[in-house]
């Protein structure tokens, strides 16, 4: 445990997405590049870190880059400028279906996906068992994952990021699926696992009252760029002003 | 450099996950079917059933090459069809296949082609063992030329996963260039001598032409290991201009890599 130690940090970074008018445009831009575009400014020169064990929680309104920040530290998307560090395996629950090949059953997706993350089978024939039971889904675990209710869909996604031991957590409004009782359950777990594993957390949501049950610090987004970073209450005051 | 390095790196790095994920690419194209990937050698099977039927019964104009009947003598060179088909077109849609594997986690995309690829290699391979048969009962004993297949799948199976790490990542970027596979695969069929002798051209500078066509260039090389009975030293002209190819594919692989893995993310 070393709570000085920096799992991902944020140097200048910024990402501008390209816009093409329409799919001809784009795919003529690669080879020529007179081709004309608008550039959108997702992120705008963020520079932050975050120690081992902390728990983080991000605000903003739609559209103020903050999915674009979690998918740049997922390694999903790359930076236009500046440079990203991130030490540690990242389980991110980005959307609900987090990376499911629809086309599989759930039990050879939570194989397929523990793979991807680098477990061994044997290790992940430990966790088959938690994941399932904690999924909820019982007897649909050999069924495609595309016959699933976005519901199940949601809980296996949950199930398996959760467990598959992270050791930074990246929860993207993933928390609000499902009903009260399995919100409940989420919670409990997100919590058991940052003090008993000493998982790090970055925290998107809206909703204010689970960030402040979660996270100690808050960081808040305004078109692209981080206006405040500290104390959550402070910034849970901050962003409701907005 | 450095392109090359990643993608050498990436590969070595996630061999056990390519492999795992090659499995899934079979399983998943034939799950939900009672009979499974055995559908993978019936398709093939019938057609070349059919194509037997039509060329020794029906039509009669292709008669027999080098003493082999022409339906034998198309065999080979349209099994290597099938896999360089399904490379040009599937190879080309791979990223749009599995964009959840790039937009949805970290992974080194630059191996999907290569999972893809060996999924179909084990489907060919498959096909091949079907293929031995076959002239095995109709009394054409395996012989020393047989030994240089593998080769020749080897060269295929390299060639056309740098093929479809090219088009994967040009059709990622736009739907436009996969319809343009699609629609010029059957040209490339007809104008490859898939069905037809190339050596029969009478042409010189046709057939020198045709030397650049690495489709041409394998499915011969099929040939020459179960009709002609030729070894590959022994067209070494083919053989170079065919690795000259190879090259050139594998820079277009790499300069389509460096050029758009930025930017294939944002844009799935």
């Amino acid at each position: 445990m070393n709570k000085d130690l920096k799992v991902i940090e944020f140097k200048n970074v910024t990402k501008e997405y390209k816009l093409y008018k329409n799919s001809k445009k784009r795919f003529l831009g690669i080879f020529s590049k007179k081709v004309k575009y608008k550039k959108k400014l997702a992120v705008d020169d963020v520079s932050f870190s975050i120690c081992q064990g902390e728990a983080v929680a991000l605000f903003g309104k739609n559209g103020a880059g903050k999915s674009t920040v979690l998918k740049m530290i997922t390694g999903v998307t790359y930076p236009t400028t500046g440079d990203i560090e991130v030490n540690g395996r990242v389980s991110a629950l980005l959307e609900l279906t987090a990376g499911f090949d629809p086309e599989l059953t759930g039990r050879e997706n939570i194989y397929l996906k523990g793979q991807l993350y680098g477990l061994k089978d044997s290790e992940i024939a430990e966790l088959e068992d938690e994941i399932v039971a904690f999924a909820e889904i019982d007897e649909y675990i050999d069924q495609p994952v595309r016959s699933y209710s976005s519901g199940m869909k949601a809980r296996l996604g949950f199930a398996v990021s959760v467990n598959i031991r992270p050791e930074i957590l990246i929860v993207d409004e993933a928390l609000s699926v499902g009903d009260k009782n399995f919100r409940k359950k989420c919670l409990n777990k997100v919590n058991s696992i940052i003090e008993k594993e000493n998982v790090t957390l970055l925290f998107v949501t809206h909703s204010i009252g689970t960030a402040r049950e979660f996270c100690n610090r808050g960081m808040v987004m305004v078109k692209g760029k981080v206006i405040f970073d500290g104390d959550i209450d402070e910034a849970i005051e901050l962003y409701n002003k907005q | 450099m450095e392109a090359i390095k990643t993608i050498i790196t990436e590969h070595i790095e996630w061999k056990n996950q390519i492999f795992k994920l090659a499995k899934a690419d079979i399983i998943k194209t034939y799950s939900g079917a009672a009979l499974g990937w055995i559908w993978a050698l019936v398709r093939p099977t019938i057609l070349i059933f059919v194509l037997w039927f039509a060329f020794t019964y029906g039509l009669r104009g292709g008669g027999p090459v080098e003493g082999y009947p022409f339906a034998l003598w198309m065999i080979p060179g349209f099994m290597a069809w099938f896999f360089m088909s399904d490379m040009l077109t599937q190879g080309s849609n791979s990223m749009r296949k599995y964009r959840y594997l790039v937009t949805k986690m970290k992974f080194p995309i630059s191996t999907i082609p290569t999972f893809i690829g060996l999924s179909k290699l084990l489907v060919h391979l498959c096909l091949m063992v079907i293929v031995c048969l076959i002239f095995i009962c109709m009394g054409y004993f395996p012989d020393l030329y047989w030994l240089q297949l593998p080769l020749y799948i080897l060269l295929m199976f390299v060639f056309f996963t740098g093929w479809a790490l090219f088009a994967s990542m040009l059709g990622a970027m736009s739907n436009d260039f996969i319809n343009l596979v699609k629609s010029i695969n059957t040209a490339i069929f007809w104008l490859s001598g898939i069905m037809w002798d190339v050596n029969s051209i009478g042409i010189p500078w046709l057939q020198t032409l045709l030397y650049f066509n690495p489709v041409t260039y394998i499915a011969t090389g099929y040939r020459n290991c179960f009709i002609y009975k030729t070894w590959i030293w022994e067209e070494p002209t083919q053989f170079l201009i065919f690795l000259g190819m190879l090259i050139v594919m594998w820079l277009l692989a790499i300069w389509s890599y460096k050029k758009l893995i930025k930017e294939i993310p944002d844009v799935l």
